[in-house]
């Protein structure tokens, strides 16, 4: 009962099966995708990607998929895996203020001994850790199965991909976290969250497609994060550094705008 | 204008507290000083703006202009430091459903002031909560036993309870008031809420009267009860009606005379045997004069009432009375008559209660 950030906690207790579950799904993808990298072997998926269009290769950043960083890169960090993340931090991030406002139980929350600021931060830090928890599963399978399904990454590589998957997915929690900090409304919350993703990753595949797109990479923060191929190349901190303060801005926004305003009217 | 600092008299001062929600005026400019130590009551019908005074109170809304004081502190400066000494029952509960009553008031308690090992289970005992029981299987009332032992279990200073006992059977409401009575003894000041007197006339000491975010009056219960209406009525034989109104109607303080005739007189006998006559279940044996003349009923208020009972008295005392009923004052009925003088000004903008919150 004495714990020293007691929000953070009670989220922690609260929501741990929703952790557990995106966690499975997580790990379910991962465990069926990093196989056949192996047993399609390199030249038949060439094949499959040979016969797809242009365009949509290059939307997908298939063009890489022959080798196996390019592949789990393609399929999980870069596809499943960030859509799954990014899906879960929104709905935490629009949960933590503007869903617990609209279901009515911020109120009494806030008629106790905390601080606006706090339940902001708090809830904040709830929802990185749980992010950072599942970009970790991710990374543990990709290194477990990195050996019997020969894909080839360098450990090091793994590790940088996975802080900045953890990074990009937080972006979007963040922005849904700082609409409903705003709003005290769940749906624009969720929405905003889901915009800065989905604008992302349009902006980077729009960008991918010729040279006269490709200024369209410098809004994408998918691209920030990715555009360095990070499994193969590492990772670009500049965007990093750019993701995490983003986060972190949004994350102060948030505060601001919940002090500043009238709660649950 | 600025209050008196640190008075320490006061656990609760407002001064000019004007609330509006865009264009609805929820609180139009409102004075009140809650003793410390007493049990205070606002009532006030739907949308009156209680609700709406009590979240300014915590903060948890600010106010469009004027003063508050909650423990001699604004409660924007107080912030968490001054809500670890304050309890407070929200009057519409949003509990998390899944969550057992235990956990969840343990939750609370990490986020309250200091709760003392055993006190939960103590409340629940008094109240007779199942802690053990999730909270989405509580009834409404259960549920509000869960709000109350939250609001009381770190023994704040200031207890702020929206409608409290809404949805306690009486059983349960007479253990709220023995928990009232406790934490006032304990030096504790209790402001609450009720949209009815009954639920606070046992509990408050004094009361505010809360329309269309004004306060009508301020006074104590005593106060509301010496200026209640009493309802009067006697039962007469062998007088006409006309008779037993003109004698009643002169009285100070009468009001809304209404005379009837129960049983018609000598002329209709046979029907009415002597007994069985409506009106006179109650009476006094003294059949006598039964068949001597008509039954008269006469019901009368009579207002300032401390001042009105004994020359009524008086007055029917020479009267043959077969009975003679004097009820407690109509505190609710007091309220009601406020609440319809003040309905002679209409605000210019009534508070519309989707805007206003849980008024």
């Amino acid at each position: 009962m004495s714990s020293s950030l007691p929000l953070f906690a009670k989220v922690a207790r609260d929501t741990w099966p929703g952790l557990v579950g995106w966690a499975a799904a997580i790990a379910g993808t991962t465990l069926v995708y990093l196989p056949l990298h192996r047993s399609f072997g390199d030249a038949s998926i060439a094949q499959v990607i040979e016969s797809m269009p242009q365009a949509l290769i290059k939307a997908l950043n298939y063009d890489l998929m022959a080798s196996g960083p390019g592949y789990v890169q393609a399929t999980i960090y870069g596809l499943l895996g960030f859509a799954f993340l990014t899906i879960a931090a929104v709905g935490w991030g629009g949960q933590a203020v503007g869903g617990d406002e609209e279901a009515g139980r911020l109120e009494l929350t806030l008629a106790h001994a905390v601080s606006r600021s706090r339940v902001v931060l708090e809830r904040a830090l709830a929802m990185t850790l749980k992010v950072i928890i599942l970009a970790g599963v991710t990374l543990a399978l990709v290194l477990a199965l990195n050996g019997p399904s020969d894909l080839g990454i360098d450990v090091g590589n793994a590790l940088e991909t996975s802080v900045i998957f953890a990074a990009l997915a937080l972006l979007p929690g963040t922005m849904a976290l700082c609409v409903g900090a705003w709003t005290g409304r769940r749906v624009p919350a969720l929405v905003a969250g889901a915009a800065v993703a989905v604008l992302g990753y349009t902006l980077n595949a729009l960008g991918n497609q010729d040279d006269n797109l490709e200024w369209m990479h410098t809004l994408s923060p998918y691209h920030w994060a990715y555009g360095n191929q990070p499994l193969i190349n590492g990772v670009d901190w500049g965007g990093f550094a750019l993701l995490a303060g983003l986060s972190a801005l949004l994350v102060a926004l948030a505060v601001v705008g919940l002090n500043r305003r009238d709660v649950s009217v | 204008m600025t209050l008196p600092t640190s008075s320490g008299d006061y656990a609760v001062e407002t001064r000019g507290l004007v609330k509006r929600f865009g264009r609805t005026v929820a609180l139009a400019g409102i004075d009140l000083a809650i003793p410390t130590g007493c049990v205070f009551g606002v009532i006030g019908p739907n949308g009156a703006g209680k609700t709406t005074l009590m979240r300014l109170l915590l903060d948890i809304i600010r106010p469009t202009s004027g003063e508050i004081r909650v423990l001699d502190v604004s409660p924007r400066a107080g912030g968490s430091d001054l809500r670890s000494r304050i309890g407070f029952l929200p009057g519409e509960l949003h509990l998390q459903s899944g969550l057992t009553a235990r956990r969840l008031l343990n939750d609370f308690a990490s986020i309250s002031g200091p709760v003392e090992p055993g006190r939960i289970d103590e409340l629940a005992a008094t109240l007779g909560l199942d802690l053990d029981e999730r909270v989405r299987r509580l009834s409404k009332g259960n549920k509000q036993k869960l709000s109350l032992i939250q609001a009381f279990m770190h023994r704040p200073r200031l207890l702020v309870l929206d409608e409290p006992t809404s949805g306690l059977d009486p059983l349960v409401q007479q253990q709220f008031q023995a928990m009232a009575r406790e934490a006032t003894a304990n030096g504790q000041t209790i402001f609450l809420s009720s949209h009815v007197l009954s639920e606070v006339q046992d509990a408050a000491d004094s009361v505010a009267i809360l329309r269309q975010g004004s306060v009508v009056k301020t006074a104590t219960v005593a106060e509301l009860r010496e200026s209640a209406v009493r309802h009067a009525r006697i039962v007469t034989v062998g007088l006409s009606e006309t008779e037993v109104a003109l004698r009643v109607a002169g009285i100070p303080g009468v009001g809304r005379l209404d005379t009837r005739r129960l049983s018609p007189g000598p002329e209709t006998r046979p029907e009415t045997r002597p007994g069985t006559r409506p009106g006179t279940g109650a009476g006094t044996g003294a059949e006598t004069g039964a068949e001597t003349g008509p039954v008269i009923e006469c019901r009368a208020t009579l207002s300032g009432a401390v001042g009105a009972v004994g020359p009524f008295v008086a007055a029917v005392a020479g009267l043959p009375l077969q009975d003679l009923v004097i009820e407690e004052p109509n505190l609710e009925e007091a309220v009601l008559t406020l609440y319809a003088e003040s309905d002679t000004e209409p605000p210019t903008e009534p508070p519309t209660s989707d805007r206003a919150g849980h008024v």
